[in-house]
């Protein structure tokens, strides 16, 4: 046990490590500094500023560039975190339904409807969503994060939870109009975690029914749903998380795709308009917060696998 | 009736063509074969196919619809865009740049992460360690951003596109791999060979490689389809082919103002990356189940 959290500490210490590298190479390259000491005290400058909190000024609008970022991710992460929770709701009874009736006709038509999930681009849906309320005649917002009416003090910088905090101003209007934005881009991410969910599921459900415990527990005279809820299920959720957690950077990647084409302001258009605007400081920024997110909530998940699960303590590396 | 029986001859099947026989049953699989070669062959021979260069502006045809909507005409089978280039001829080019890059790039991958997965698997201590922290971070860069750097280092192309892509994908192939050598080493066979003294090198192309076949065709569509997905995203957003050359995600986005007025040339590019995913998808998962079988 205590084994294996040293050796989580030293995979964040080495890993963040090679990260703060990068975002120093980044930094130097584009600052275009002349400084003529050697990289080592450069390096270690860099890194005693990045602890005060002096991550550099964007040269767009002047404000603190830590700040910006932080802002900017937190509204991705928001829709990040709505459209897992959607897709889990969704997509984890149907995965367990196709694991169960494997090679049956439900298998067939729900694996059927995964891979076309899976086929379609997702900026591509994205724009094809951004046509949808004007084609069915429902009134949706497709652009932006929350309607430029309310102006919702920063706090957390999770909008959602901003302007719940701001009920006192604009009562509950300003939470549903930022809910109401969230809906579309929050569907297309969530069409591409559906499909992934459902494979996984699929696939741990079927390995664990093939094993012989289940037999066993067949043997013993158990229900099939018994089976499900006592042996199943516990067993099945380790691998579909490890999985998951492989995908963390595939997920926000995507999901800074979405905000691109619905120009809300999240991380994807932050780091697009400051690279067209050549304010460049904001990648190594960009490197440091959204990369460093990913690792610490690689290392938390690993965390709660070794808390399910026992038999993953003896593990010396994070893919066993 | 004169049958031989003294000399009936038993005719031992190859692995390759026993999985074949199998395959060649399953209609599913046989129809999207032929739907991969179709692709590859439009995708290597479009210069002879197209009857229009994908760059030609037909300046009294823009904005066609296609062909079987009011308005279209049989010369530009697709229609046209705001410039009057026929979309038939754009498509195929585009298909070219996506495919081929997703092929290229599942290639690479296979070779360079077979590799470095194996030799992680035989590898212990110092080296191991390097390897795996190593893997570690560069999973924690997101496709996006490592695009957005190697743009802003050298400019956007679509070989830094596909570099970046491959960089983004090489850890999950590795991992992949890694833990599917790792389950096959730890079986009898491969002890006994070890015990026979087989080199690493024997132990890999005898022992290992014929038994990881399922799981590898497994992640290698999965390669390929993040691939081909992430090229046409990158491509989306401007940071892949750059002009004149075009790439099935930078036609969508090139016509994504025009979507009101003439919707087709959005849709037709969605489609084209969506029956790719789809044919090879399903071409994979035949090859993967006639794999399970012959060897069962």
């Amino acid at each position: 046990m205590l084994k294996y959290l040293f050796r989580r500490l030293n995979l964040l210490i080495i890993t963040a490590f090679i990260l703060t590298i990068i975002a120093f190479m980044l930094q130097h390259w584009s600052s275009g500094s002349i400084d003529n000491r050697n990289y080592f005290l450069q390096y270690i400058d860099y890194m005693a500023n990045i602890f005060q909190g002096r991550w550099g000024i964007s040269s767009i609008d002047q404000r603190s560039l830590l700040n910006k970022g932080l802002t900017a991710f937190a509204s991705t992460l928001e829709l990040c975190f709505v459209a897992c929770i959607t897709s889990i709701i969704v997509a984890f009874p149907l995965g367990i339904l196709a694991g169960l009736k494997r090679n049956g006709f439900i298998d067939y038509t729900i694996m059927t409807i995964a891979l076309i999930g899976l086929a379609i681009p997702v900026f591509w849906l994205a724009i094809i969503m951004t046509m949808l309320p004007n084609a069915v005649g429902i009134s949706l917002p497709v652009d932006g994060n929350i309607s430029p009416v309310f102006e919702v003090p920063v706090i957390s910088g999770f909008v959602l939870i901003d302007s719940l905090l701001a009920a006192d101003q604009y009562q509950m209007r300003a939470f549903a109009d930022r809910a109401a934005h969230l809906i579309l881009p929050a569907v297309v991410l969530s069409f591409f975690l559906i499909t992934e969910i459902i494979r996984l599921t699929r696939h741990a459900i079927t390995m664990i029914m093939r094993s012989n415990y289940i037999k066993a527990a067949y043997a013993k005279g158990l229900a099939t749903k018994q089976i499900v809820l006592r042996h199943v299920l516990k067993n099945a959720l380790p691998p579909i998380i490890h999985q998951i957690r492989l995908q963390l950077s595939t997920i926000i990647s995507f999901a800074m795709t979405i905000e691109i084409v619905f120009s809300s302001d999240g991380a994807g258009v932050w780091l697009l308009t400051s690279i067209q605007e050549g304010d460049y400081l904001a990648l190594p920024a960009a490197v440091l917060i959204i990369s460093g997110f990913i690792l610490l909530s690689s290392i938390l998940i690993d965390i709660l696998l070794m808390i399910i699960s026992p038999t993953k303590r003896k593990a010396l590396y994070a893919d066993q | 009736m004169l049958i031989n029986n003294e000399f009936n001859e038993d005719k031992i099947q190859s692995p390759l063509q026993y999985t074949w026989a199998i395959f060649k049953n399953k209609s599913a699989a046989i129809v999207s074969m032929w739907g991969v070669i179709t692709l590859i062959f439009f995708a290597l021979f479009a210069e002879l196919i197209v009857t229009h260069e994908p760059s030609t502006q037909y300046a009294q045809n823009l904005l066609l619809p296609p062909y079987w909507l009011e308005g279209g005409s049989t010369d530009h089978i697709l229609g046209t865009d705001d410039l009057g280039r026929d979309t038939l001829a754009r498509l195929i080019q585009g298909l070219q740049l996506t495919l081929g890059g997703g092929i290229l790039i599942t290639f690479m991958i296979s070779l360079i992460g077979s590799l470095i997965g194996a030799t992680a698997v035989l590898t212990k201590g110092l080296k191991a360690s390097i390897l795996h922290h190593l893997l570690d971070a560069l999973l924690t860069i997101p496709t996006l951003l490592t695009a957005l750097i190697l743009i802003v280092l050298f400019g956007p192309s679509y070989e830094n596109c596909l570099l970046a892509v491959s960089l983004s994908l090489l850890p999950q192939f590795i991992r992949g791999i890694y833990i599917a050598i790792e389950n096959e080493l730890s079986k009898q066979y491969i002890i006994a060979l070890q015990l026979d003294g087989a080199t690493n090198t024997r132990l890999l192309r005898f022992g290992i490689f014929p038994n990881i076949i399922e799981p590898m065709v497994t992640l290698l569509n999965r390669i390929f389809t993040m691939a081909i997905l992430e090229i046409a995203t990158l491509g989306f957003l401007g940071f892949g082919t750059q002009l004149p050359d075009v790439e099935l995600g930078s036609l969508i986005a090139s016509s994504i103002d025009l979507i009101y007025l003439s919707p087709w040339l959005v849709f037709f590019p969605g489609i084209a990356i969506f029956l790719i995913i789809i044919i090879f998808n399903v071409f994979s998962e035949g090859l993967r189940h006639s794999v399970i079988e012959g060897e069962e």
